[in-house]
Formats: C-alpha cells, structure tokens, sequence
C-alpha cells in the first residue's frame, strides 16, 4: 500500500535510509553507553592526559637517569661474566686464608713493639674499630645514598663522642662470599691488618645508634670474645633463627675468633653450598623460612651443634639494645622522651635502631617504602638532637630537618655545661701518661 | 535502475544468487566497501574506547611487573617532595621592612645596610686565650697534644636534604669515607654538620658561625680545618706539616703574587683551610662575618667585591671573596699571622690533576703532597648535589670517581688489594694472603709505590 502512495524507488531510497539510520543509532546507542561507563566517572580524562602519561613514561625519569649515570662506562657483559668465580662444588672445602695458630702471640709481640699504638685506651676501655659499609655502586632507589650519608654521620658522631675508630668499607674482598657473607672475609682482614684494635664492632648500614650517652660496658665483657644482642634460651633452647642478631656485634682481637670466623664460613660460598646449607639450617632452625644460608642463622646453627666449644666465650646481651628492632621502638620516642633521658641504652632509650627489613638502597623492602623513610628521619633525629643539643641546639620536631636554638650565645663559653655530658665525657678522656 | 534496485536487494536481504553478484556494477562495489568501513571503523573506535576505560593507557605499554615499580617510584618521588617542602624557607632579609618603612628614596649603601642589620656571630670574647688556658690547665684528660701532635678536628658537611641530583649523594657518602679513612690513618676527629646554624649566614658562610660554635665548645681542639664535601684526600701518606705553622694562626692555600699583586678574587682558597683555636682566629672569623648576612647585605657587598678583585663576575659576596678582600685591605692587622700555603696541595683544583693519576702511579709515590701527587683533589665548579654545576655531569662524575679509587688504593693497599683501574669499583688482590700477617705490616710503608 506504501508503495503505491509513494512510488517503488522512493520506497527503496526510504527502506535504505531508515537501514543507515538503525545502524548509525546502534553505534550511536553504544558509544554512549560505553563513553558514560568510562569518561562518566570523571577518572579517566582526555587525549591531553593520555599524551602526559605516555611522555612521563618514555622520557627521561629522574629514576632513569640515575641508572643511566650508574656506569659512568660502559662496561661489556661479558667481561662482569669473567670475574664471576665458578660455583664451588659441595666437596671443595672453602677457606678464610691460610691457617693462623699463633695469633695471640703474634699480636702480643706486635703490641709490645709498638706502645704508641696500645690495644686498650685506659684500664678498662678497649681499643675499638667500629665496622660498617655498602656497596660501592649508586643506590637503585634515588633517595638510599641519602639515608646511607645520614646513618654515617650518625656513627661518625657516636664514635667520636666515644673514641671509637671507624672503618667503611666499599669494597668486595671475596665475590664467594657476595651479601651478607660479605663481613666475615672483612672481619679477618681487619683483624689481621689491626693487632692494636681490641675489639672489632660489627654494624649495619641500617643501624643507627639513638642513644649517643651509653657507654658500653667493657668490664662486663672482659671474660668473652663475642657479644651478640640475643637470648640464651631462645638460641640453646628453641634454637630460634631470630635468637641472636649479627647486625650489630662484638669480636674480640684473638685466636678464638679467627677460628670461629673458620668455623663459621663454611656456610657461605654462593651457589650450590649456600642453597644446600640454606636447607639445613631451615630443618634445624624454628621458624626459619626456606631460602639460602644467611651469616645469623649459620651463627645459631654453629652455637647450637658446638655449644661446648664456643658458648663459654659467647655473650648474648639482652639487658640493651645492642640491636633493637625498630618496628617496636620507632613510635614511642615522644613517649621516651618525656619520661626518661640518655644513657639508658635500653627500652627506655634504645642503643641501636636497627631499621631491619626495610633495605632503603634497593626497591624492595620487607616494608612500605614510606613507613621505613618516615622512621628512619624520625630515628636520626632523635640521635641528633642529643649530639645537636652539645652545641644549643634542637631539630624542630622529630620529623623535621630544621633546627632552632635551645641555649644562647654567651662571652663565657667553657662555663657552660652540655645537659648530657657528651662535650667532654669521662669515656672519651684520654690517660694522662699517652699525651 | 533496475538494476540498482536488483543489487540493493540482494545485498541486503541476503537471499541473492550468487550469480547476481558478478553483475553488480562497480559504483555499487565502491559504495558497499565504503560503507563497511564505516562500521569497521565505528566498531574499532568503540572497542578501544571500552579498553581504555578499563585497563588504561600506561598500562597497554608494559607488564605487571613494571607497574610495581611504577608504582615504588612514585612512592619514592611523592617521599622525596614531601621531603623538599620541610626545607628552610628563604630567610627574610632583616632590612625588608626598613624598605617599606623608606621605599623610593633611600639608595642603601653597604656601609648603612651592615650598620642597620648589625650582625654578629656571638656576644664578643676578647680574652679566649686565657679562658682556654685554664679550661686545659684544669682538665689534663683533653690535652691539646695527643703523642705529640696538635689535636685537629676536620669540620665538613652538606645539606640536610636529599640532593636535587640522586648521583650526588652516592658522591657525598664516597666523599665522607674518605675523609674518614684519611682521618683514621692520622689521628684526626671528624664533625659532619647537616644543620643550619644561623639562617641569615646561609650557604657558602655556613661555615663561620660553625667553625666559631666548635672552636669555643672544644677548647682541647688546637686547629679547626675545615674541608668542602666536594673535596677528596688523595695522598693518604701527607702528613700536615704543623710544625712550619708555629707562628701562624690561618693556614690556606694560594699565591702570594695573585693576592697582594693581582687581587684575584681566586688568590686563595676557602675550600681547605686551618684556623688556629685562639682568640686571633674569633677576631678574623668578627671581621669576615659582615659581609655575609644574606640579603641587602650580601648583594651591596657582592658589588663591592667585584669592583675590587680582579676577575670576579657579579654576584652576591661569597666568603672567599670577602676573605680575600678583608686580608688585603688590612693587610697590616692580619697577614703576619696567615700563611699562605702552596709547597703542596692543600686544595688542588681538580681539572689540571684527575688526567694524571695514571702518571702519577707510575713515576712518584704517596706522601709527597704536591703536584707529584696532589694532597687533595677539590672538584670546585662540579656541584654533583645540585642541578647546574659549571662542567658537563659526565666528566665530573668520572673524574670523581677516579679520584676517589686513587685514594682508596692507598688504603687498600693495607689489606693487600688495589682496585682494577681507576674508574672501576671492583677490586683485586696485589698481595697474598699469609700466615705471618705482621711481618708483611711492618714491612708497609704508606709511603712507597703503588703497583696497580
């Protein structure tokens, strides 16, 4: 009937118009349902965005630069491939260096040789060589070197305030014993090539010192050769992997200790003898997860399976914080502030914060990123106020790196007494004889 | 048009003979394809859309893994703002509101600005000496000699902020162990300061209310060196020869001629030098301070000082300058009691040095101090910390590096091993190890050959 009204073609033309027109409004129909789905929700923006996005990512990220600026030259793959030594076999013994027995003696010549150098600073203070490092490379994150100067500084101010040498090491002396490892083949060298230091003190990178007035107890340690930050029963008993701490321990300047770094190495060499030891300590050790051997369980396992031969000279200290784990101690400085003072060393005012986990030079921690940062400036602070206030001064607030005066100038300098005693301490005072 | 009508139909309807196909003209052909595009298109445009919306642009471009890191830099970079907004505001300029109060008539001149600002490092000290004396009569436990030797404190430090550039930090903290290696090796007590004592003596003046703050805090202290953190110790073996200094009280390295001749405002050097603690050295550090207060103060003198020393390019007075300006225009007051060092390298400018470490290796050996073996590298114009030095990135970096290794050779060396080259971080044994480790220690001499 249409078609007689209008006409055969007119039809067809209208027949395909009304074709397109259902056409165009499906599309239609579908791009708004889809448009209102995404850009509706107002997240996803324009073109201009999506071009910002792009361009961030593709040109030169301070991230980037910092990687690209990691080799000053460019170094050939295969050549970092030569230097890798093979993998040790499980059946080839490793050694430290040459067998030493007569250290003791050899030392107590040298010593007796050498008066202006001797191996204890008064009656009872040793010589000590506080030990610490990193790796010689920039950090992967940008802001790492940043955290690894502050935490120097942290311990350059302690030792000074206490008379302590330090050694920073950059270097790799063993690429077999590569990460953790790294300290034992150091440890020998230093106590080797240093027969005045009395004791070696081994401390993290990630370890900052929070109490700038404790002295440690030298009397107390007169009987042994290592102190370690730990417990008895939670090492002997439980055979506990966390029971005792080697990021912040003692090792005297003697015989024992070359042969328990011997005894202690064996773990270590990368690859196959590191992952099969890795297994052992894991069956042996509570609580312990799978992954290859690390120095402090290897330290459990080497107490627990030869109690008898190196306990009675071992020492693990819990009356202070010769490490303290940060995680319980970052959030209650405000309150140790108010409550007591330095020179406490325990969990009143902790020796060492020991930022364990949070590893500010690579990526990835066992932490979020900012927690760590955030508390690791809250802990130097606390530091360094104890250190600034020497001077009459203070960090404005903990999370601050501003700092505002506490104690005015005056025409009368050596009047003055710093509140805590650190300008001129009874343990940083020499003997009158070695002047 | 009937044969329009014929191909529509069977185009659309789909009941078409296959044979009717091939009799479809070529228009029609063009007109189909056209509009299959279209819908081709259309259908494109609304498929992309739809992805966009849920996976997003970035992340079509790369895989999860990716993302995480994205994702930690992010953090990293949002830590490193946060960081940057807790930094010192610009301290205000102490004669602002005297501007306001004056405005357009009052031209201030240098010498009303420091009347008006009146600074000062500290309420005045004029018997220092005899106070020092007693303190270290009454406490023989801080003598002011240790084994004979003057006690000396090394004073540097760097800002209490991450740097702008990520590689300067990894410069400052190799720049800091080596000052403690060199220290350790000769009995010398280190501050690093990262505080800023007096916001109006900000930057390069930093130093003088520091050095005036540790020199009466630690009167056991005979000389106050302060040191740049961009300068390294490259003879581990020099030993400073105080003893030629008896009757001097600033020692700095530079030349005479370019000093009193010249009036180069490079004649000396503010990066390496020693202050005697005495009461001399608080009068010089009184009479170097007014310059300094940033602001009016600092840009009037800055004028000054480039009228009046030869080479120096307009800006506000840095300390040197002012150093230089202070000791020859009283030279009478001052200059009997500075020495003005250049027998070795107390500072050595980095340029004409860094090429030769090699040579050096080859032919001389440590202890020398002077252009056969510098005494100290100092990368003046490099600032590695900030964002804009005055030499190309690269260049400074490697020769940073280089230096650094080359100093750290000769601490090596105690434990027998010397890095690969001098630009690698990678290390090599030069002496075995043995079971007679003493008898190879005394035999060391710091002073001998190096062998690479």
């Amino acid at each position: 009937m249409l078609e007689r009204c209008i006409g055969e073609r007119r039809l067809r033309q209208i027949q395909r118009g009304v074709q397109n027109m259902k056409l165009t409004f499906l599309c239609l129909l579908l791009t708004l349902l889809v448009l209102r789905g995404t850009i509706g929700a107002g997240k996803y923006g324009t073109p201009q965005q999506d071009f910002i996005e792009l361009r961030q990512r593709f040109i030169s990220h301070p991230h980037r630069a910092l990687a690209e600026q990691n080799q000053p030259e460019p170094k050939p793959k295969k050549s970092d491939k030569d230097d890798e030594p093979p993998l040790r076999s499980l059946n080839d013994p490793y050694s430290l260096g040459p067998k030493i027995s007569d250290w003791d003696s050899q030392r107590a010549d040298w010593i007796h040789r050498h008066p202006e150098r001797p191996n204890f600073l008064t009656k009872t203070k040793p010589r000590v060589l506080l030990v610490t490092g990193s790796s010689p490379k920039p950090c992967e994150n940008p802001v790492g070197d940043h955290y690894l100067l502050k935490s120097i500084k942290n311990k350059i101010d302690y030792c000074r305030v206490h008379n302590i040498e330090i050694f920073y090491n950059m270097a790799l002396l063993d690429a077999e014993m590569a990460g953790f490892w790294a300290k034992l083949p150091l440890i020998r060298a230093l106590l080797l090539a240093h027969p005045e230091v009395e004791f070696l003190w081994w401390m993290d990178s990630d370890a900052m010192f929070t109490d700038m007035a404790f002295e440690l107890p030298w009397e107390r340690y007169a009987p042994y050769n290592l102190v370690m930050h730990g417990w008895d029963e939670m090492v002997y008993k439980d055979k506990n992997w966390i029971g005792l701490n080697t990021g912040s321990f003692l090792l005297r300047n003697c015989q024992w200790s070359l042969d328990l770094l011997d005894a202690w190495a064996p773990m270590g060499p990368k690859g196959p003898v590191r992952t099969e030891a890795g297994k052992i300590l894991t069956k042996t050790l509570k609580d312990r997860p799978v992954f290859e051997a690390d120095d402090q369980s290897a330290m459990v396992y080497l107490l627990v399976t030869q109690k008898e031969k190196w306990a009675n000279k071992v020492y693990l200290e819990s009356a202070y914080y010769l490490h303290g784990y940060w995680g319980i101690l970052v959030d209650r400085y405000e309150e140790m502030i108010e409550n007591y003072h330095p020179g406490l060393g325990d969990h009143r005012w902790p020796l060492v914060t020991h930022f364990v986990g949070c590893k500010p030079c690579g990526k990835f921690g066992d932490y979020p990123v900012e927690r760590c940062l955030k508390q690791m400036d809250r802990a130097f602070n606390f530091g360094d106020n104890q250190i600034l206030q020497m001077y009459g001064f203070t960090h404005k607030s903990l999370a601050s790196r501003r700092v505002r005066r506490v104690r005015n100038e005056t025409s009368n300098p050596l009047e003055v007494k710093d509140e805590l005693g650190l300008l001129h301490p009874d343990f940083k005072a020499v003997q009158h004889h070695a002047s | 048009m009937g044969h329009e009508g014929v191909g529509f139909k069977s185009g659309s309807t789909r009941s078409g003979l296959p044979t009717t196909r091939s009799r479809v003209p070529r228009g029609r052909q063009i007109q189909k394809t056209f509009n299959n595009v279209k819908i081709t298109v259309l259908c494109g445009f609304v498929t992309l859309l739809v992805l966009r919306g849920t996976i997003g642009v970035g992340n079509l471009t790369g895989s999860t893994l990716e993302s995480e890191d994205q994702r930690v830099v992010e953090d990293i970079d949002r830590i490193l703002r946060e960081i940057r907004t807790d930094s010192e505001p610009e301290p205000q300029d102490p004669l602002s509101s005297l501007y306001f109060a004056n405005s357009t008539a009052h031209n201030w001149t240098y010498a009303e600005a420091v009347e008006a600002v009146n600074y000062s490092l500290g309420p005045k000290i004029s018997d220092w000496d005899q106070q020092r004396q007693v303190w270290l009569s009454q406490n023989p436990n801080f003598p002011n000699r240790l084994l004979g030797k003057h006690r000396i404190l090394l004073v540097t430090g760097s800002p209490p902020n991450p740097c702008d550039n990520a590689i300067g930090d990894h410069y400052l903290l190799k720049s800091t162990k080596n000052k403690i290696d060199y220290c350790r090796l000769h009995g010398i007590e280190i501050v690093y300061n990262m505080a800023h004592l007096d916001k109006e003596l900000a930057g390069y003046w930093a130093k003088l209310p520091l050095i005036r703050k540790l020199m009466l805090s630690h009167p056991e202290i005979e000389w106050i060196w302060w040191m740049d953190s961009d300068a390294f110790f490259t003879d581990m073996a020099f030993e400073l020869p105080l003893e030629k200094y008896k009757n001097h009280n600033l020692i700095i390295h530079g030349y005479p001629d370019l000093l009193f001749e010249q009036h180069s405002w490079i004649a000396l050097n503010t990066g390496s030098f020693l202050f005697r603690n005495c009461q001399w050295s608080l009068d010089l550090l009184d009479a170097w301070a007014p310059m300094g207060p940033k602001g009016i103060v600092r840009e009037l003198a800055g004028k000054i000082l480039t009228a009046n020393l030869k080479g120096r390019p307009a800006f506000e007075a840095d300390d040197q300058s002012a150093l230089i300006y202070l000791l020859t225009s009283q030279q009478d007051k001052w200059m009997s009691k500075v020495y003005v060092e250049n027998s070795y390298y107390l500072h050595g400018f980095w340029a004409g040095l860094v090429d030769k470490y090699e040579e050096m290796i080859e032919q001389n050996h440590p202890g020398l101090g002077d252009e056969r073996w510098p005494f100290v590298t100092h990368f003046v114009g490099c600032k590695p910390c900030g964002s804009y030095g005055d030499y190309p990135v690269e260049r400074c970096l490697n020769s940073m590096e280089r230096a650094f290794n080359f100093g750290d050779n000769q601490v090596l060396r105690l434990y027998g091993f010397a890095h690969k080259g001098l630009v690698s971080p990678k290390i090599k044994r030069v002496q075995d190890q043995t079971s007679d480790p003493l008898q190879v220690k005394e035999k060391l001499d710091m002073a001998a050959r190096i062998t690479m």
